[in-house]
């Protein structure tokens, strides 16, 4: 079985009236255990399509996305939600927390989705949320929490199923530099001592440090622009 | 039901005020039907509560005690028919009760007088007092409701228009004809009060309203068809063929038909309204991996939830309420009724929040993401 994340020859296209607009073009990619890849570009050159097929949220119109052994294409809709929940933590752009649960219980919620909650996944959700230096505010609502403790709720949220894959979406957008340089340090922390491959879009390029390989989306293609040997990053 | 119990608790406000509207509305109903039971109670209650199967009627009198003249030589007769297990005449005719020679407005009451055999199974069982007697034929024995109206065991009591004069001797209970006390009176005595105008039997040997019959399995036509100029019907029609008694309760029965079905539209609008406001959120959830039935279920069980608790309160209220009604109210509650009720509405809740279920299996966790392409 392939683990880590294979992307190969994905377009996506979309019908515009006679048109055929093509949001990906021939996208080939492979994350393995324990990388961290970063992908940026500006705005419009497909980086979100990307992300969305990479998580299982889009069909590829053609090529084949193959996700810790799942054919992608090959799946129904439940089997993708599924997917979802069992191979990928997604971190979100706007953290995108439940309003009405408290810090434990977005972690307990996702554990509900696949079924009961046991004593062991809680004590795993209080365990991962004490190392992410969120200890003191199991109890505390999103609207309590800063920019930077959603993001890391987020992060933990990603963690909780222990997915082989971790999909960040603009994970620093609303935060400031030092939060910004907190959160993604905590992503590659993960990324490397529990082996998810993991990639992050941005546009963040104070944040490319962090990552193993940078890529470029420019117009629905993709390109290796660097590779992170020493720490820092040449591209 | 994690979803929606810890929704319920963080938002409080906003659930209340949707429970608030929900009790009021489970509030009127209980009420109405509670009002629509008490009056058809008081309009029939004599017929719901007689053991009588069927009722034979003159042919052509639609039903109706008062449109009906029968000779009571039927009677014989109708018990010999197949599946007939007894047949008892019965005559009906409303009254008013005079207290002494008083001539106060509220010492004149409205009474339904029914003229039975003593004996017969006719006769409810009294619960204070003596049963009729044949051998003291002004002796009846009248409802309960007649102690609230000053009337006490042993009374005597003159009818307005009439020179004869009736004593008390029995107390039964829930016992209303017309909305008025009835009142049992031995068929011989009730025949000298009905028919004091000379002519008003048409020559009618042993006039009598109806035949009622007791026996399962009756086949009406068939009884129609042997007892000539007869029409033998249900004891059910012949409750519905009680003059008001219809038109009373298709009025109650329509405002409670108008009242389930607009607050299925509130309540449906309502779950829509909150279920749209949560779109982003059912996003990121399906986004993270939930499915379909996750988030229905969690819709689903936060409706039932805010029912029954709504429902609970509702019916509380109405006891309540029921408790600190005026005495002459028409109202009767039955545990049956409530809980019909509470299902009907707890189903119209449900099925209400459907629309928003459908909605949210809809919605593209794509959005989610902050920009569906």
């Amino acid at each position: 079985m392939t683990t880590g994340l294979h992307i190969s020859n994905v377009t996506k296209y979309y019908a515009e009236g006679r048109n055929r607009i093509s949001a990906l073009e021939k996208v080939s990619i492979s994350v393995e255990p324990g990388e961290l890849v970063a992908v940026v570009g500006p705005s419009g050159s497909g980086k979100s399509t990307f992300l969305s097929i990479a998580g299982a949220l889009l069909k590829a119109s053609e090529g084949e996305v193959n996700l810790n052994g799942h054919l992608l294409s090959k799946l129904s809709e439940k089997e993708l939600s599924n997917v979802r929940l069992k191979e990928i933590g997604f971190i979100m752009q706007s953290s995108n927390l439940v309003p009405y649960l408290n810090v434990l219980d977005q972690l307990l919620l996702v554990k509900k989705m696949s079924g009961k909650v046991r004593s062991k996944d809680r004590m795993f959700a209080v365990k991962l949320l004490e190392e992410i230096g969120l200890g003191s505010k199991l109890k505390s609502y999103p609207e309590e929490l800063s920019g930077g403790e959603k993001q890391r709720t987020a992060i933990a949220r990603a963690l909780i199923n222990n997915p082989n894959v971790i999909l960040a979406d603009e994970p620093t957008a609303s935060l400031d530099t030092k939060r910004a340089h907190e959160v993604v340090s905590l992503i590659a922390n993960e990324v490397k001592s529990r082996r998810k491959a993991a990639i992050m879009v941005t546009h963040d390029e104070r944040m490319l440090e962090y990552c193993d390989k940078v890529y470029r989306m420019e117009d629905g293609r993709l390109s290796l622009a660097g590779t992170n040997v020493s720490g820092c990053v040449d591209c | 039901m994690f979803l929606a119990l810890k929704e319920l608790m963080h938002s409080k406000m906003k659930f209340l005020m949707i429970v608030i509207i929900f009790v009021l509305v489970a509030w009127l109903v209980f009420i109405l039907s509670g009002l629509g039971n008490g009056l058809s109670t008081l309009a029939a209650s004599t017929f719901q509560n007689m053991k009588a199967d069927y009722v034979v009627f003159e042919q052509g009198a639609q039903s109706t005690m008062g449109k009906s003249l029968i000779s009571d030589e039927l009677v014989a007769q109708a018990e010999k028919l197949s599946n007939v297990t007894a047949a008892s005449p019965m005559g009906s005719t409303m009254a008013t009760a005079l207290k002494g020679n008083s001539t106060k407005n509220e010492d004149k009451v409205d009474i339904a007088m029914l003229g039975i055999l003593p004996g017969s199974f006719l006769e409810p069982t009294v619960i204070e007092g003596e049963g009729l007697s044949i051998a003291n034929p002004t002796g009846v024995i009248v409802n309960k409701t007649m102690k609230d109206e000053g009337f006490k065991l042993g009374d005597t009591f003159q009818l307005d228009g009439s020179t004869q004069a009736l004593t008390i001797i029995g107390f039964v209970d829930n016992q209303t004809y017309n909305h008025l006390s009835a009142v049992f009176v031995p068929m011989s005595e009730w025949r000298k009060i009905a028919f004091a105008a000379p002519g008003s039997d048409k020559g009618i040997a042993g006039p009598i309203n109806a035949i009622m019959l007791q026996g399962k399995h009756i086949d009406p036509t068939y009884i129609s068809s042997k007892l000539s100029n007869t029409d033998a019907v249900t004891r059910g029609a012949a409750i519905h063929g009680m003059p008001g008694y219809k038109e009373e309760n298709g009025s109650i029965m329509m405002m409670l038909g108008f009242l389930l079905a607009i607050s299925a539209f509130v309540l449906g609008v309502f779950f829509y309204v909150i279920t749209m406001q949560k779109t982003n959120q059912f996003g990121v959830m399906k986004a993270i991996g939930a499915r379909n039935g996750f988030l229905s279920t969690a819709i689903v069980s936060q409706v039932v939830v805010l029912s029954l608790t709504s429902i609970v309160i509702g019916v509380l209220l109405t006891y309540g309420t029921a408790a600190i009604m005026p005495k002459g109210m028409p109202f009767k509650l039955e545990t049956n009724l409530v809980i019909e009720y509470s299902v009907i509405l707890l189903v119209i809740a449900v099925l209400s929040s459907l629309v928003s279920v459908r909605k949210i299996t809809m919605i593209d966790p794509l959005k989610a993401l902050g920009r569906a392409e």
